[in-house]
């Protein structure tokens, strides 16, 4: 990760309101700046505001208000420009069913203004990178999600590009490829390029985001580098639990509601923590646990839920 | 230079991306121009020169409406719901030339279709058609002005099941209901008017004027308000797929 933080970023949002016709108001004054060769992740809920952001970010959808502004072209009133140093990973469809993978990646490289030659050389250096060589002449309708996936990966970092912006880039992706496409991720980062990253996968993730912002309810909730934001959740442990019946957790346990027999506990109750597991191990019921420090699942968790309980009082 | 680039590169992606469906679509509709032309002749046995040039011709006609007015507008609105249009529109390409590139594909899926329906026609009823120079401008504004107005119906609607059911009345209109294949004498006052403001209706007297000898055409007329419809759909289009919402 090459971080200049003395030059311009590389994409500046600022203020940025969109509220859709039926009034739902979706982003709600972000603002961010990602600096040349960062990768900032963008996290929160289903229904956030983060697909409205990128959406903007990629000129296919006008702000209401504030600005956006790419590399020094303002995205608002020239999104046209802005989108000749975007590369786009999206989180749905981006498949031409009938194109071979090698098409895919060699189209998407020409259409963004690479030369013919150029354009070959590329898609060959990208099948060979990803693993895709046994796919190449594969009809995407035919490949797997995964290699879908990757497919459409590729055919995002094709040409060179400012701003790459990945929508959950590992989904479906199988465990050693996902691997191969993170470290591609990291190297680009290396090579200066700046990555807006849309994640679920915050465990992969953090290993390569440099920083990252929360957003719920169309704001920026929390914003940091991964390790300032841990501070948030220093206090808590994970406890991941694997048990044998139907056993109410412990009343310090704080389940994780995105993963079962996952929960949060505060680190003053390990020991009365550690003696109800005891009980349960006598008793047989216990079949697996594990207890280790907090990831960016629970910084999220910490934030977010705190958050939509405050909502749900009001 | 660079822009005929990007359309050849645009057209060729989307012809390989359909590599599997288009044979088959090829196929579904040289089949039905070719019924049409044989069951409509079951409905007359006795079928004049006159009538069978009609019918032939119409029959051509309905391979451009039945790919530019009724597949083109049912795929677009089908990727548009899926994001794969979006995808498209967040490539550094040009709106035109994707809306351009879209209507080639189909001219290329019609073709087949219209000249199975020309060269069956001919070689079932023993017909002979005089191709005239214009026959060329006819189809390319027949294309241009039907499956423009198919995309437009596809980029101005939210909803895939809207555009495929309004297609669907199109070509149950175009079937029964207008001067494609029924002469405009033998339809109600109130069709024969509605029809002007139909495109298929210039793209049927067009192909009839530049191909037959039937009275009645007029070719000028036929290539204005086809080219109009061209010009004011694609445009309408265009400005719909550059909204940002």
């Amino acid at each position: 990760m090459v971080l200049n933080s003395g030059l311009p970023p590389v994409l500046a949002v600022s203020n940025l309101v969109k509220r859709y016709r039926n009034g739902t108001l979706a982003n709600d004054g972000i603002s961010l700046a990602l600096q040349p060769g960062e990768i900032y992740g963008l996290l929160g809920p289903n229904g956030a505001g983060k697909t409205t952001l990128v959406r903007q970010v990629l000129g296919v959808l006008r702000p209401t208000s504030g600005s956006i502004s790419l590399d020094g072209i303002d995205v608002v009133a020239d999104p046209g420009s802005a989108r000749r140093k975007i590369g786009f990973l999206p989180q749905g469809q981006c498949d031409f069913l009938g194109l071979h993978v090698s098409e895919m990646i060699e189209y998407s490289a020409r259409l963004r203004g690479m030369s013919g030659s150029a354009a070959r050389r590329r898609r060959d250096e990208l099948i060979e990178q990803l693993d895709l060589g046994s796919f190449a002449t594969t009809q995407m309708h035919a490949a797997s999600g995964g290699v879908r996936r990757l497919a459409g990966f590729a055919a995002a970092i094709a040409a060179p590009a400012r701003l790459l912006v990945l929508d959950e880039p590992t989904n479906d992706v199988d465990p050693i490829r996902r691997q191969v496409l993170w470290n591609t991720i990291g190297d680009l980062g290396q090579q200066g390029a700046t990555v807006l990253l849309v994640t679920h996968n915050l465990a992969e993730a953090e290993r390569f985001i440099d920083r990252l912002a929360i957003i719920d309810g169309g704001r920026i909730v929390r914003e940091g580098t991964p390790s300032s934001l841990r501070s948030l959740v220093t206090e808590r442990l994970r406890l991941e639990l694997s048990l044998s019946g139907d056993v109410a957790p412990h009343p310090a346990l704080t389940p994780e509601p995105a993963a079962t027999g996952s929960y949060l506990l505060d680190q003053r109750d390990l020991a009365a923590v550690s003696g109800w597991l005891h009980a349960l191990r006598e008793a047989g019921l216990l079949l697996d646990f594990r207890i280790g420090p907090p990831t960016l699942d629970d910084i999220y968790t910490a934030v977010v839920a705190p958050q939509r309980e405050l909502e749900a009082v009001l | 230079m660079k822009a005929l680039r990007q359309y050849r590169d645009l057209t060729s992606m989307q012809i390989r991306s359909m590599r599997t469906d288009l044979p088959m679509i090829a196929v579904i509709h040289i089949a039905f121009s070719v019924g049409l032309v044989l069951g409509y002749g079951y409905l007359i046995p006795d079928i004049s020169e006159a009538t069978a040039t009609y019918l032939v011709t119409g029959t051509a006609t309905q391979a451009f409406v039945t790919v530019g007015l009724v597949m083109l507008p049912q795929m677009l609105s089908q990727s548009k719901a899926e994001g794969r249009l979006e995808y498209y529109l967040t490539m550094p390409i040009s709106r035109e030339l994707y809306l351009l590139s879209l209507i080639s594909v189909v001219a290329i899926t019609s073709l087949p279709a219209v000249f199975f329906a020309l060269a069956f026609g001919a070689w079932h009823y023993d017909l002979s058609f005089h191709v005239e120079p214009a026959f060329i401008a006819v189809a390319v504004l027949a294309v241009l002005s039907l499956a423009g107005v198919g995309v437009a119906m596809a980029v101005w609607s939210n909803h895939p099941q809207v555009v495929n059911g309004f297609t669907q009345l199109v070509i149950f209109y175009v079937l029964f209901f207008s001067p494609v294949l029924l002469p405009a004498s033998q339809l109600p006052d109130l069709l024969e008017h509605t029809a002007k403001l139909a495109p298929p209706t210039y793209a049927a007297d067009g192909i009839r004027g530049t191909l037959t000898d039937l009275p009645s055409s007029n070719v000028g007329k036929d290539l204005s308000v086809m080219g109009g419809f061209a010009v004011a759909s694609i445009a309408l289009s265009a400005f719909a797929i550059r909204r940002r919402g």
